[in-house]
């Protein structure tokens, strides 16, 4: 199957979970917008740590400086969600860039620390500057209609819609990504920085580019859960973020877009089940599900199939 | 007369119908606090508080059968509150909304509860500014100007000329420092450094150190309650303030009755003000203190405790009385009532409450354990920090 034919059917396939999500779970919008945030999010995540293999625990430095780009530009500039979301994935990427000069040397646990770091500074910065950023309090902005006309509404039909078309987005430029030349140069960083040396490849170049990359994608992310929820905090800085994100990711499978997809689909599915059945003891349920998943199928869901089937095989 | 009997008892067959159907009805609440995380105690508290109230008055409210659904938020958590307030309000059909910890949350649904006319009762979140975003919010806990105000007062008037202000660097403890040095310096004192500690600190000695070099009369607090509070009053007595003479004054968030305990003989002298204290002496907060210890003996109650429990009285009195939206926020504004923290009243601007804030001393009590004992009352204060007052 051609890689182009390969993408279409991922679109559809795609298209084809969001409108069951719409039309079946019409009354639960606003979570589903949050899973379809989270998506583009582990997308981003994914590509970075899952293709190129640059291990973070600090994506959320992008998501925060994106969600507070969008929120800051639609309170000084323009009210209007797209360009909104261009300036989040600006911000995004510059703050992967800046930060990438530094983190990009670095590697294995010190890159970890690092990336965290690198978080902490931002929420830090984010809560000094109160006059800016509204500081404990949020910033709160009220963003204009969608192309001048579909304004936000309250069941979030349109959130979730916007949020839908930007997933799709996404996925069709990581596709591309992924599949160039510069995709595979990717890929082969994470098998061997050496090797890659050796044939003349500019590790180091290419990661803080892959870096940048990824730092917009998550940016994006941010400033779309910015303007759905119409209000940023300090909690979009939260380590809680950057780590949960690699758990999705992990759990549904790292190094393929789909693995990102199930992974955030499952993980906050159970998590939203689990929560409403007991608000009070849920993570008990999560944790018991990542272990589980962890344990039996390491390289996680989307290594179910051929893992199942290896078993009958025996 | 055949015919008209027949038609009367129809009637009367349909008001009954009608009544048992009315009887039937049941009001949903929904309650959003943290149930998970570091923050978990005050969901804890909140349903303590809602339980004793429940248990107190049954759950029928009026006519009406009132459920309680309970979502957790975590922490400061806006985008995932929003989402859980979309969902309590559309797929649940929840009236009316209680709860609610952090400012960011608070802020994040403000359009929501105004949009569907939601009467939403704030039982911690104590920003002034929240209540100015939709008319539809009404707060049973306080505001940190209003506890911090009289602190500068009592400091005043006991003789306390100079005062360095330490507070933990970010929202709330900024807005502390600000009331309080408003208040003392307006009333002839002077703050001589203002030390703003960043939110993670854990070592308190230095900060300490710098505030007993500069001797002032008194040091005063603003720490979020828990662990870092109890770090604060252990350095405050390890480095030797209490026998340099300076006194430790602050906002009751510092020695609050979930961590009193831990405070151990460190914590013997401190001086707070806040709007109830576990030890506060009257009928009301006995009765609501037996109650609460039928139910769970080992559970304390604090001013988050103290907030779900006035907070579930209001959504009963609105539940009881109206069908929600506009009229039920009428129905409540200005009322005054005797809570177990002492008179109240609900300023029918601020839709804060008037209270009596105390200023209270950290004492052994008769059973050994350590009580904030109340030394002197402010009576009746507004919620100093809306911008009309």
């Amino acid at each position: 199957m051609s890689h182009t034919l390969k993408t279409a059917l991922g679109v559809i396939a795609l298209i084809a979970l969001a409108a069951v999500g719409y039309f079946g779970l019409a009354d639960n919008l606003a979570f589903m917008t949050q899973v379809v945030i989270m998506m583009i999010f582990v997308l981003s995540l994914d590509y970075v740590l899952g293709y190129a293999g640059i291990s973070t625990l600090g994506h959320a430095a992008m998501f925060g400086t994106g969600a507070y780009a969008a929120a800051i530009f639609a309170t000084s500039v323009s009210s209007d969600p797209i360009l909104g979301i261009l300036a989040g994935a600006v911000a995004g990427g510059a703050i992967a860039l800046l930060s990438g000069f530094v983190l990009m040397r670095a590697h294995g646990l010190t890159l970890l620390m690092l990336s965290i770091a690198v978080t902490e500074v931002l929420h830090e910065l984010a809560n000094k500057y109160s006059g800016i950023t509204g500081g404990a309090d949020g910033l709160s902005f009220t963003p204009g209609p969608i192309l001048g006309r579909f304004e936000f509404d309250f069941a979030g039909h349109i959130a979730y819609i916007y949020s839908v078309c930007l997933l799709l987005l996404v996925f069709i430029k990581l596709r591309v990504l992924t599949a160039s030349p510069f995709g595979l140069a990717a890929r082969g960083i994470r098998e061997s920085q050496a090797r890659m040396r050796a044939i003349g490849t500019p590790v180091y170049w290419r990661m803080l580019l892959i870096y940048t990359f990824g730092g917009a994608f998550a940016g994006v992310a941010g400033a779309l859960s910015a303007q759905t929820t119409a209000l940023v905090s300090l909690s979009v800085y939260d380590f809680q973020l950057s780590a949960g994100a690699v758990l999705m990711l992990i759990l549904g499978g790292t190094g393929q877009l789909w693995g990102a997809i199930l992974g955030t689909m499952v993980y906050m599915t159970v998590h939203q089940i689990a929560s409403s059945v007991d608000p009070f003891n849920w993570l008990f349920i999560i944790g018991a599900m990542v272990l589980i998943v962890v344990y039996l199928v390491p390289n996680g869901l989307m290594a179910l199939p051929a893992l199942l089937l290896r078993w009958r095989r025996k | 007369m055949k015919f008209p009997s027949k038609w009367a008892l129809a009637t009367a067959g349909l008001a009954m119908i009608q009544s048992v159907a009315m009887a039937d009805d049941t009001v949903k609440v929904g309650i959003i606090a943290p149930f998970s995380g570091p923050f978990a105690s005050y969901g804890q508290q909140f349903k303590d508080g809602i339980d004793v109230y429940v248990a107190e008055h049954g759950v029928m409210a009026g006519t009406h059968k009132v459920e309680f659904v309970y979502k957790d938020s975590g922490g400061p958590n806006p985008a995932g509150v929003k989402a859980a307030t979309q969902e309590l309000l559309i797929k649940d059909g929840v009236k009316y909304l209680g709860g609610i910890v952090f400012t960011p949350n608070a802020l994040a649904i403000a359009p929501l509860i105004t949009q569907t006319k939601t009467p939403t009762v704030l039982f911690n979140a104590a920003t002034s500014i929240i209540n100015t975003k939709s008319p539809y919010f009404l707060r049973t806990s306080m505001t940190l100007p209003q506890v911090s105000a009289p602190m500068a007062d009592w400091a005043i008037e006991n003789g306390i000329k100079t005062v360095v202000t330490t507070v933990t660097d970010y929202g709330p403890g900024i807005d502390a420092e600000t009331a309080f040095t408003k208040e003392f310096t307006a009333k002839g004192g002077k703050v001589i450094d203002a030390i703003r500690m960043p939110i993670q600190t854990s070592d308190f000695g230095p900060f300490l150190q710098r505030v007993k070099s500069k001797a002032p009369n008194a040091v005063f607090a603003f720490l979020p309650g828990g662990a870092p509070a109890f770090a604060f009053s252990k350095a405050y007595s390890d480095n030797g303030l209490a026998q340099a003479g300076i006194k430790a004054i602050g906002t009751g968030d510092i020695d609050d009755e979930t961590t009193l305990q831990g405070l151990g003989a460190s914590g013997i002298g401190i001086i707070t003000s806040h709007h109830y204290s576990q030890a506060h002496d009257s009928p009301e907060n006995k009765a609501f203190l037996a109650q609460l210890h039928k139910l769970r003996p080992n559970d304390v109650s604090n001013y988050a405790t103290i907030g779900a429990y006035d907070g579930t009285f209001l959504l009963y009195k609105m539940i009881s009385s109206t069908d929600g939206g506009d009229a039920a926020v009428k129905s409540v504004e200005g009322m005054s009532w005797t809570s177990p923290r002492g008179p109240v009243k609900l300023d029918p601007v601020s839709r804060s409450l008037d209270q009596n804030v105390y200023i209270r001393e950290v004492v052994k009590g008769a059973d050994g354990k350590l009580e904030n004992k109340e030394i002197a009352t402010y009576k009746d204060v507004p919620d100093l920090g809306m911008p009309a007052h």
